[in-house]
């Protein structure tokens, strides 16, 4: 089983908290929502194995928790990352405008400039929407991220959402390929991908 | 076999082969390969190549083994490669592509092709040579079967590309070859001798020999076309002979060894980078009788030849001083000893596993007895005479580092401890410091992010430099080893009496820098809590007993007994347990503030209040809700970072091992609620919850009774849920300021951790984590000397070299043959900067006389000699370039065959007596002609004679062509 995992990757989940980082996780690891899932404390960590295009991917996710005070311990985790997604709450203006400080910070701690950045518009489910999808994806334009909007709740979007970031590195060249890792794999297409069925994704690479 | 069943072959007489079947397998494998490479589909070129094909086009090449019997041998086909290749048979008559590339003189001497090429003119052959431990091919009958195989597999295959084999001597590069085409045949010959026999010296004799080898006697004569290139080398540089000396290691300049000063890498070749200068001066085109050139005359005079053209010999094995700075200190890298190893065990231990009660003994020796603020002394006298103590203790001869050596670098290291007496002194050079570092941190570009190394003021890089220059220069790894001892003993020291380690940013650990960097700033971090921790004790017992009776409290009411004395707190190894986080005095606790009206004397007094948070109150009551003082959270490394993420992962995803996640996790947690209850007497977890976590404090309005709309507020439905390790942290965390709380970094721990990291670290291991650094520094010094020189080239270099040690840098584990590939491409990139140094001197491209026009031209020259192999001299020796180069061998010429007697000599007259130009170190000379061969009536065939003629070498490379239709 092992064997034929391509690479392990390493992503992490940010964004202020209770905009459904956990959730969202959860969705993606054990397709169930959990309307009593805690409050992360500082960090908490999932794994999970994907398949995209036949090739096998091992992902270590890191939840972090989102609180001021829990900040200046999560961006350590940043180190060594190839993907990030970054969350917020479609219903909670102020988790949208609080996006401009995180890629900050994340600009600031990650060793490499590489990174692949998702932005995640969480909550679609619920009818208080505060923030347009037309402002997100306007957001993710400016700062060259994947963009998708998704409810942990509904299970919309969010499978999508990994798969997408995950596809986006394998295809970045020298992102994953590290030098402790022997067998190299070629993947299989490298420049398609995009077309591909996935309702209500956008990318602007 | 192919060849068995291939009838043409019987055509060939086969008589006296023992070796038959052996000769056929090689006979047929050759002509395998000849159709494997396609070189049998003849294809017609309708042009000749273009004019410079052979210069700007590449050359490809592809090799096979082949075998006869046991003997091995390389077959490679060599060949231009070309835009598009226009397959389909020419029509019966066309002559195959060599021999007319014979006649081409589009391409005449190419300055970067095999031999073939330059003495026939080929655009693509096939040589077959002995293999790698082969012996060569001399006997005459071996050479005969060989020539007969290629023969034979050239008429099977239909092949038209000529096949050579190498004979004779390697070095002697002997080839006999040919060429066969529809009713054709060229056969290629080579003369080769150690002396030019006196009758061939010059162009009548060698016209002699083209025309008896092609048999011609006919007449009128036929033209032949003739090209002359003679070659002068310029070797003396009597002129402008490289400036700059070796540097002088001997001797030590404060600050400054041999002027190199510390902290700067050295630049430069030891030696003149420019060995020779070759001119090459060709007449091109000739026909007898325009030109003379016997034995006794010669018409050719190089300043009076139509076509120049320069290129330059670099010295080889040149010796750069940074290149050797840095390939020296790479070889530290893979030094496995350790410290002990490398300087005998006595030596290492007294540095080493001791070191802790030695240091301790001599901060107790220069303590002053009475205590006087540390502020008010000296840090270099303590510093320094704490050293010499362990340096007379220790055999003095022994040391590896010199000591006079050793007090200069670590004097440079630490600048601070030179600054006498007031520390107001000390924050002027220190802001002074990092004011320089600014400006060229912007020029810089932060590099060092890109490098993971430390920022270029920092002690980390400094430091590196300061070992790499002792690597070279004092002694090698144990000077290297003992350094290295010596300053993690300053450090030591520093940590033990609260001095902060000079030149690091302060902060936690950068975590984009290298480990080392981060291990150095984390030992700041511990000095800085722990020189914390003692003035706000300090300062508490100045204020008296007040502060004791505020804090008294059922939850807090022991700990005031457990206040280590003063004499405990110089004591850094005290029992950890014991100690207590420590706030900072000025972070003003703001106990005065606090409820002076006591309405309610039953609640605990308020500790550790930090100010009042958005003007909330809370929720039981009227008091405002304060932001307590906090614990900061321990600053980690990377290694310490790593080590715990790993545990945290190895918890599993259960859900309990996500709980358990949660709890261990929980410390800095329950620090906060801790200090949140004292600071907030009578506070709830809602309280908490609306200053650590908004946004689980979940406020509706709703209509009261009265009807009127309220604000009521609720945890969040996740805080709510029971047991949850919120809820269950907030029951367990007591009232307790984070001034009396355990400390949740220990200081002493870490710092003792990172003190042991540094000793225990081996001298290689240490090499290898500053070598960071080290590249960084050295990317640093070619960008500046690039910058004085201009060479696009290097520039370019630079660029892409910085973006691989990047990729480098940044892996976990260092890939060494591609360190050492980077590293001698920045030896490349020195080399040439040095060279075009030289070069802009010798051709003087910043002397004044040149104005700007000349100087752009001849930097232009200077740069395409370093890029190009051979650089055509425009207007030749009548123009400006022209006249500069001729000026060179002039100047060289007098100052070859003058004594210096003659100096004095009127110049008009001595200039009559001694030639511009030494006599040609190499004449080539080039005969072509078109005649029937071998009878009269036969078809006009292309004929070519290469004639090389050096000091020891004579060379004849012929191309006999003949038609074979009537024989
Ligand atoms: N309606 C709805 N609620 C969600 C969704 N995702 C999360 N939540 C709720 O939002 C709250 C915070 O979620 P959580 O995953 O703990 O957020 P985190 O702090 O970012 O990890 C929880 O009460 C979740 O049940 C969603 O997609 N739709
Ligand atoms: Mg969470």
């Amino acid at each position: 089983m092992d064997e034929d995992v391509l690479t392990t990757l390493k992503l992490l989940i940010i964004g202020e908290s209770g905009v459904g980082k956990s959730s969202l996780l959860l969705r993606f690891t054990d397709d169930t929502f959990d309307p009593e899932q805690s409050a992360t404390i500082g960090v908490d960590f999932k794994v999970k194995t994907l398949a995209i295009e036949g090739n096998k991917a091992k992902l270590a996710i890191w939840d972090t928790a989102g609180q001021e005070r829990f900040r200046t311990l999560t961006p350590s985790y940043y180190r060594g990352a190839q993907g990030v997604i970054l969350v917020y709450d479609v219903t909670r203006r102020d988790s949208f405008t609080k996006l401009e400080n995180w890629l900050n910070e994340l600009e600031t701690y990650t060793t490499r400039n590489d990174i692949v950045k998702m932005l995640v518009g969480n909550k679609i489910d619920k009818d208080d929407r505060e923030v347009d999808r037309n402002e997100g994806l306007k957001f993710a334009r400016k700062h060259s991220m994947l963009f998708i909007e998704a409810s942990a709740k509904t299970k919309d979007g969010v499978q999508c959402a990994f798969e997408e970031l995950v596809e986006k590195i394998l295809q970045t060249p020298g992102l994953w390929e590290s030098d402790n890792q022997g067998q190299k794999v070629q993947l299989g297409h490298q420049e398609q991908g995009r077309g591909r069925a996935c309702g209500g994704y956008c990318s602007i690479p | 076999m192919a060849a068995d069943n291939d009838p043409e072959s019987e055509v060939f007489e086969i008589t006296d082969f023992t070796t038959a079947s052996e000769w056929e397998r090689f006979v047929s494998r050759v002509e395998e390969l000849l159709n494997e490479w396609k070189l049998t589909e003849n294809y017609v070129e309708e042009l000749s190549p273009e004019k410079g094909a052979y210069i700007s086009g590449s050359w490809g090449e592809q090799s096979q083994d082949v075998h006869f019997a046991d003997f091995k041998f390389y077959i490679t086909h060599h060949f231009l490669k070309e835009e598009c290749k226009k397959n389909g048979k020419g029509e019966e008559d066309t002559l195959p592509l060599a021999m007319q590339d014979l006649l081409c003189m589009h391409n005449d001497f190419p300055p970067r092709a095999h031999c073939l090429v330059r003495w026939y003119g080929l655009r693509e052959f096939v040589v077959i040579s002995p293999g790698a431990n082969c012996e060569a091919i001399i006997s005459e009958s071996k050479c005969n079967l060989l020539l007969s195989s290629i023969s034979m597999s050239l008429a099977n295959s239909g092949c038209q590309v000529p096949i050579f084999v190498q004979i004779q001597q390697k070095w002697r590069r002997i080839y006999a070859g040919e060429c066969q085409g529809p009713g054709v045949r060229t056969d290629f010959e080579i003369v080769h001798l150690r002396k030019v026999p006196s009758q061939y010296n010059h162009l009548s004799g060698l016209l002699d020999i083209f025309r008896s080898k092609i048999g011609c006697n006919m007449l009128p004569l036929p033209p032949v076309d003739i090209t002359i290139r003679y070659t002068y080398i310029l070797q003396d540089w009597q002129q402008s002979s490289w400036p700059q000396q070796p540097p002088d290691f001997d001797t030590l300049l404060g600050g400054e060894v041999g002027g190199v000063e510390f902290g700067s890498l050295p630049f430069g070749a030891c030696e003149e980078p420019i060995s020779e200068l070759h001119l090459a001066t060709t007449w091109p085109h000739l026909t007898e009788g325009i030109i003379i050139d016997n034995d006794v005359y010669s018409d050719l005079d190089p300043l009076q030849a139509p076509h120049w053209s320069v290129r330059v010999r670099t010295a080889d094995n040149l010796q750069c001083l940074l290149g050797d700075f840095i390939t020296e200190f790479f070889k530290l890298c893979c030094r496995k000893e350790s410290a002990e190893e490398i300087l005998g065990r006595g030596h290492a231990q007294e540095e080493g596993q001791e070191n802790s009660d030695i240091s301790s003994a001599l901060s107790k020796l220069t303590e002053p007895a009475a205590p006087v603020p540390l502020s008010k002394l000296s840090v270099s006298s303590m510093v320094h005479s704490a050293r010499k103590h362990i340096r007379r203790r220790r055999h003095i001869d022994e040391s590896p580092l010199n000591v006079d050596v050793l007090n200069s670098i670590l004097l440079y290291l630490f600048p601070d401890a030179a600054v006498e007496k007031s520390s107001g002194k000390e924050k002027i050079t220190q802001s002074h410091f990092f004011r320089t570092s600014e400006q060229e941190k912007s020029s810089d570009n932060n590099l060092f992010l890109q490098l993971k190394s430390a920022p270029s003021d920092s002690l980390t890089y400094r430091l590196t430099l300061c070992l790499c220059m002792v690597n070279y220069s004092y002694g090698g790894l144990p000077a290297v080893t003992h350094l290295w001892q010596e300053f993690v003993l300053e450090l030591r020291y520093r940590w033990e009496n609260n001095y902060l380690i000079y030149g690091l940013t302060t902060g936690s650990p950068d975590l984009r820098c290298c480990l080392l960097h981060q291990k150095f700033q984390m030992l700041n971090c511990c000095i800085e809590r722990k020189r914390g921790r003692d003035e706000a004790r300090k300062a508490q017992e100045r204020n008296g007993d007040g502060e004791h009776k505020a804090s008294g409290g059922k939850a807090s009411g022991t700990t005031t007994t457990k206040e280590p004395s003063q004499g405990k707190s110089w004591d850094s190894r005290s029992d950890s347990e014991e100690e207590f986080f420590e706030c900072p005095s000025d972070q003003g606790e703001m106990e005065t503030f606090q409820t002076e009206g006591e309405k309610d004397s039953s609640r605990f007094k308020a500790e550790g209040r930090l100010h009042p948070y958005n003007n909330m109150t809370l929720l039981n009551s009227t008091e405002p809700l304060y932001v307590p003082v906090t614990q900061e959270p321990a600053p980690m490394t990377e290694d310490q970072l790593e080590e715990q993420s790993e545990v945290l992962a190895k918890l599993g995803t259960s859900a309990k091992g996500t709980h358990l996640r949660a709890q261990m996790q929980s410390a800095c947690l329950l620090s906060d609620m801790e200090s949140f209850k004292a600071a907030n007497p009578g506070c709830v977890l809602e309280d908490f919850v609306r200053w650590y976590s908004p946004r689980d404090y979940v406020e509706e309005e709703v209509f009261n009774e009265k009807g009127r709309t309220v604000l009521k507020g609720e945890l969040s439905a996740r805080m709510k849920i029971p047991g949850n390790t919120w809820v269950e942290t907030w029951e367990t965390a007591r009232v307790t300021p984070a001034r009396r709380q355990k400390r949740l970094f220990d200081d002493t721990k870490e710092a003792e951790k990172v003190l042991h990291y540094l000793v225990m670290l081996k001298p290689g291991d240490l090499a290898c984590h500053l070598l960071p650094c080290l590249l960084h520094a050295a990317i640093v010094k070619l960008k500046h000397e690039e910058s004085t020189e201009n060479i696009p080239s290097v520039g370019k270099n630079i660029q892409q070299a910085t973006s691989q040690a990047n990729k480098l840098l940044h892996s976990v584990n260092y890939d060494y043959k591609r360190l050492e590939d980077f590293i001698n491409q920045l030896v490349t990139m020195e080399r040439v900067i040095t060279e075009a140094r030289s070069l802009k001197a010798k051709f003087a491209v910043d002397e004044e006389e040149n104005n700007g026009e000349t100087a752009l031209e001849l930097q232009k020259v200077v740069t395409s000699l370093l890029e190009e192999p051979e650089v055509v001299v425009i207007g030749a020796g009548q123009a400006r370039i022209g006249r500069i180069i001729h000026r060179l061998f002039i100047n060289a010429q007098r100052a070859a065959l003058l004594s210096p007697m003659d100096e004095d000599l009127e110049p008009a007259a001595e200039s009559r007596k001694i030639p511009d130009f030494p006599p040609p170190a190499g004449r080539e000379i080039l005969l072509r002609t078109c005649v029937p061969r071998p009878a009269p009536y036969s078809k006009a065939l292309p004929q070519r004679l290469f004639c090389v003629l050096m000091k020891d070498e004579f060379r004849l490379a012929g191309a006999f062509s003949s038609d074979t239709s009537f024989f």
